[in-house]
Formats: C-alpha cells, sequence, structure tokens
C-alpha cells in the first residue's frame, strides 16, 4: 500500500480551481450529503410512499414528479466515488480493510463509525450542508454563515478529540 | 459570461454529466491528498498532519481570487450564482456536532464516499449511518422547524458583516491563510511524522505566498465590487436604451431562464 500522498498545497490549488469551474459552468459549489438525504428519501419514498409524501422534509425532494435522485449533487456524488476509485487504483490503495488505529478493535470501530456517521447526517441536513457543500463552497462566496460554522467544525472536533484518541493513535 | 448554466448554455440534462466530471476530479483530487483514509483526516485534531486545512484553506483562497478576478474581467456574473442564506443558529449547532462526528466517526460525508469505493468498510458503515442521520432529522423536523428557520440573515457576506468591500476581504483571507500554513507547519514540526509529511521546496513557497499577496493587494485596490456594479448599472442602462430605440415591449426571454429555478436544495 503506498501511503505517500500528494502535496496538500497543490491540491488545493487544483481543488480550488474546480470549484471555480463548478461556479463557472453551474453557478454552484460542490456538496455531497444532500445526495445521501435524497437516497434516503427514495428509500423512504419506496417503503412508505404515503409517509415519505407527508412528511414535511422528505416531501422537498419529491416535488415535480421527478425520482428525488434525478439531481445534480446525486451525479456529482457518483463521480466523486468513480474519482477516489480511479485515484486509489493507480496508486494500490484499493483494500478491503477496517481503517482504524492500532489500539481498537473491528467492531468498536464500525460502531464508532456508525455513530459518527449518524451525528454527521444529522448536522449537515440541520446547517444545511456539510463541508463541502457549505463550508468549502460558502468560504468561497465568502458567505458569513459558511465561515462561521467552518470554524464551529474545526472547535466541535477539537474539544472531543481528546475522548477519542484512542480510536486513530 | 459565466454562469454557462444560468445563461443557457446547456440544458439539465448535460449539466448532469458536468456534474459527473466535476465529481470526478473532486474525488480524485481527495483521494490523492489521502482523504479516503481516516487516519488521516483525524490526524489534524492530533497536531500531527494538518493536510485537511491545508486543502481547504488553499482551494478556498484560490476560488475566492479566482471568482472576484473573473467578475472584474467581466467573465462571471456573481449575482446568478446562487449563495448560500446564513441561518447563523443552525449553522453553529450543525457545525460542532459535525465537528464531533467528524472526530467519531473519522470522515466528513464526501471524504465517506472516498473510503468507500478503496475497499474501507467503515466508510460504507459511515454513509450507512448518515443515511439514518439524515432520516432521523427529517423525522424529527416538525420539532426542528423552528429551529432549523432561526437567525435567519439572509444572504450576507463578510463584506457586508465587517462593512469592506471584497477585494480587502479577499486580500484579509490570504493573509489569514498564510498565517495559518505558518503556524501549522510550526506545529508539524514539532508533532508530527516527518516520514510521512510531503516536503515542499521553501523557495516555491515564498514565491507563492508573495503571488497571494500581490493578487490579493491588487482585488484590495482595484474592488471588484465596484467594477461589479458598474458593469451591470451599464448593462441596465444599455439594455433601456436599445428598448427605447426598438419600442419593443416583450423582449423575447432566452428558454432556459424560464426552465430553470433555484430550488431549496442547492446547498450541500
Amino acid at each position: 500500500m503506498n501511503n505517500r500522498y500528494a502535496n496538500p498545497y497543490v491540491i488545493g490549488v487544483l481543488l480550488g480551481l474546480v470549484l471555480l469551474f463548478s461556479f463557472y459552468t453551474m453557478g454552484r459549489g460542490l456538496g455531497s450529503s444532500d445526495s445521501f438525504s435524497r437516497i434516503t428519501t427514495a428509500g423512504v419514498k419506496l417503503v412508505a410512499p404515503a409517509h415519505a409524501g407527508t412528511n414535511r422534509y422528505f416531501s422537498r425532494y419529491l416535488g415535480g414528479g421527478k425520482s428525488p435522485l434525478m439531481a445534480w449533487l446525486v451525479f456529482l456524488t457518483l463521480g466523486a466515488g468513480l474519482g477516489g476509485l480511479f485515484s486509489a487504483f493507480i496508486s494500490k490503495r484499493v483494500r478491503g480493510e477496517v481503517a482504524r488505529g492500532p489500539s481498537v478493535g473491528v467492531s468498536v470501530r464500525l460502531w464508532l463509525a456508525f455513530g459518527g456517521g449518524i451525528l454527521s447526517g444529522f448536522a449537515a441536513r440541520l446547517a444545511r450542508g456539510c463541508t463541502s457543500g457549505q463550508a468549502l463552497t460558502g468560504a468561497s462566496e465568502l458567505a458569513f454563515g459558511s465561515w462561521v460554522f467552518m470554524f464551529c467544525i474545526f472547535a466541535g472536533a477539537y474539544a472531543t478529540a481528546y475522548f477519542f484518541r484512542k480510536e486513530w493513535l | 459570461m459565466g454562469p454557462l448554466y444560468k445563461f443557457g448554455w446547456f440544458g439539465f440534462a448535460y449539466s448532469l454529466q458536468l456534474a459527473g466530471l466535476i465529481g470526478f476530479l473532486f474525488g480524485f483530487l481527495l483521494e490523492r491528498a489521502g482523504f479516503g483514509n481516516p487516519r488521516k483526516l483525524t490526524a489534524i485534531f492530533y497536531l500531527r498532519d494538518f493536510a485537511v486545512l491545508k486543502v481547504m484553506f488553499t482551494a478556498i483562497v484560490v476560488c475566492i481570487l479566482g471568482l472576484l478576478y473573473f467578475s472584474a474581467f467581466g467573465w462571471i456574473d456573481l449575482d446568478r450564482v446562487y449563495l448560500l442564506p446564513t441561518f447563523i443558529w443552525p449553522q453553529i449547532v450543525g457545525g460542532l456536532i459535525l465537528g464531533v462526528g467528524f472526530v467519531i466517526g473519522g470522515y466528513c460525508p464526501t471524504t465517506s464516499v472516498v473510503a468507500t469505493v478503496s475497499g474501507k468498510l467503515d466508510g460504507l458503515i459511515f454513509i450507512v449511518g448518515m443515511m439514518f442521520g439524515s432520516f432521523i432529522f427529517a423525522e424529527l423536523f416538525p420539532l426542528l422547524q423552528a429551529f432549523y428557520s432561526s437567525g435567519d440573515m439572509g444572504v450576507v457576506r463578510l463584506s457586508d458583516v465587517f462593512g469592506l468591500h471584497s477585494g480587502i476581504i479577499a486580500l484579509l483571507v490570504c493573509l489569514m491563510a498564510l498565517g495559518a500554513y505558518w503556524f501549522v507547519e510550526k506545529v508539524e514540526e514539532r508533532f508530527g511524522d516527518k516520514e510521512t509529511l510531503p516536503g515542499g521546496s521553501r523557495k516555491i513557497k515564498r514565491s507563492a505566498a508573495a503571488l497571494l499577496v500581490v493578487l490579493g493587494l491588487i482585488l484590495a485596490i482595484i474592488n471588484p465590487d465596484r467594477i461589479a456594479t458598474k458593469r451591470s448599472s451599464l448593462q441596465i442602462h444599455q439594455e433601456k436604451e436599445v428598448e427605447k430605440i426598438q419600442k419593443v415591449v416583450p423582449v423575447p426571454v432566452e428558454p432556459s431562464s424560464s426552465g430553470f429555478k433555484i430550488m431549496d436544495d442547492e446547498g450541500c
């Protein structure tokens, strides 16, 4: 496995250009958590269509008779998966594993991943976006709330990092 | 003039293909940086590796400069770029929870996708958790709705909050980023692992820093906001002149502008 990663400044410049390209062509930035909210909506619609229609949050994705998955960000997330796969593949980094620190077991790590996922999914809906859709995109537009949001991510993470050090170190 | 989509250069179907391309580059770059690896991602919270901050701040600075220069050159109409509105209280609470989720889960939403495709089971479990989190949010939405809409400040930019024009804000952001890079590299020198941290020549870093300051200074001097306002008022003026000459009331509307509506989901 190749653990030498690219220089972060170079990646940052290129990512900034991709973001700029997105603004120039589409007039909007990147994002991905919305896709998972849409997939959830599609799932709920499949299992309980009446419930999805009456729920005030799900129903916002169901207008216009289109599938909730027929959305720009869903395609962006699909592309991100392919791009990530391509990059991991050419560096021989595709490997089935559970990534964790040396002093934590597999099942504990998976439960923590699940818990962290729940918090992130909930938080991204509450804040109308995640690290990419709200922090990266909004900060590039100089949006006030997005800057506050970005610093709050760091604040929340640094405040709790100590308690989960055994998961990573 | 951009944004091309909003000026009707292409339709919805093509925009989805473009989304795939932009997403591909996005995912590719994240994996290149090592962001499919949660230990690399969370190392920032243990002061060992600040790649997350470096990538984010650099991307933001490059994009801010790009947008403001494009606007000053008349290549993009920033009024037609979807600006994220500020709902300050849910953003503060959401940010804090997302940070906690990041440390516990090891990922943020996009990086979990990159981790999953590179074979990490914990990435997939994180995604399942995220969908469950969205489900909980939607189910609790009637209770949360008041808070979700609280602190509504509309579209406010840093320039509005500080009463400075965007050029000066851009310069300040450049300086803040450079200060942050300098500081985190000092911290990395102390706590980081020299073996895995990428190097980079000091000379290139200094030149790039100087370039950033110069680009920011130029923006601070030329005031991109004023140029954009001037241009749009000039355009409106010209359009009025044309109307006067033609004396035609209905100006034909571009087909795309009627077909596209900004929806509530433009955020992440």
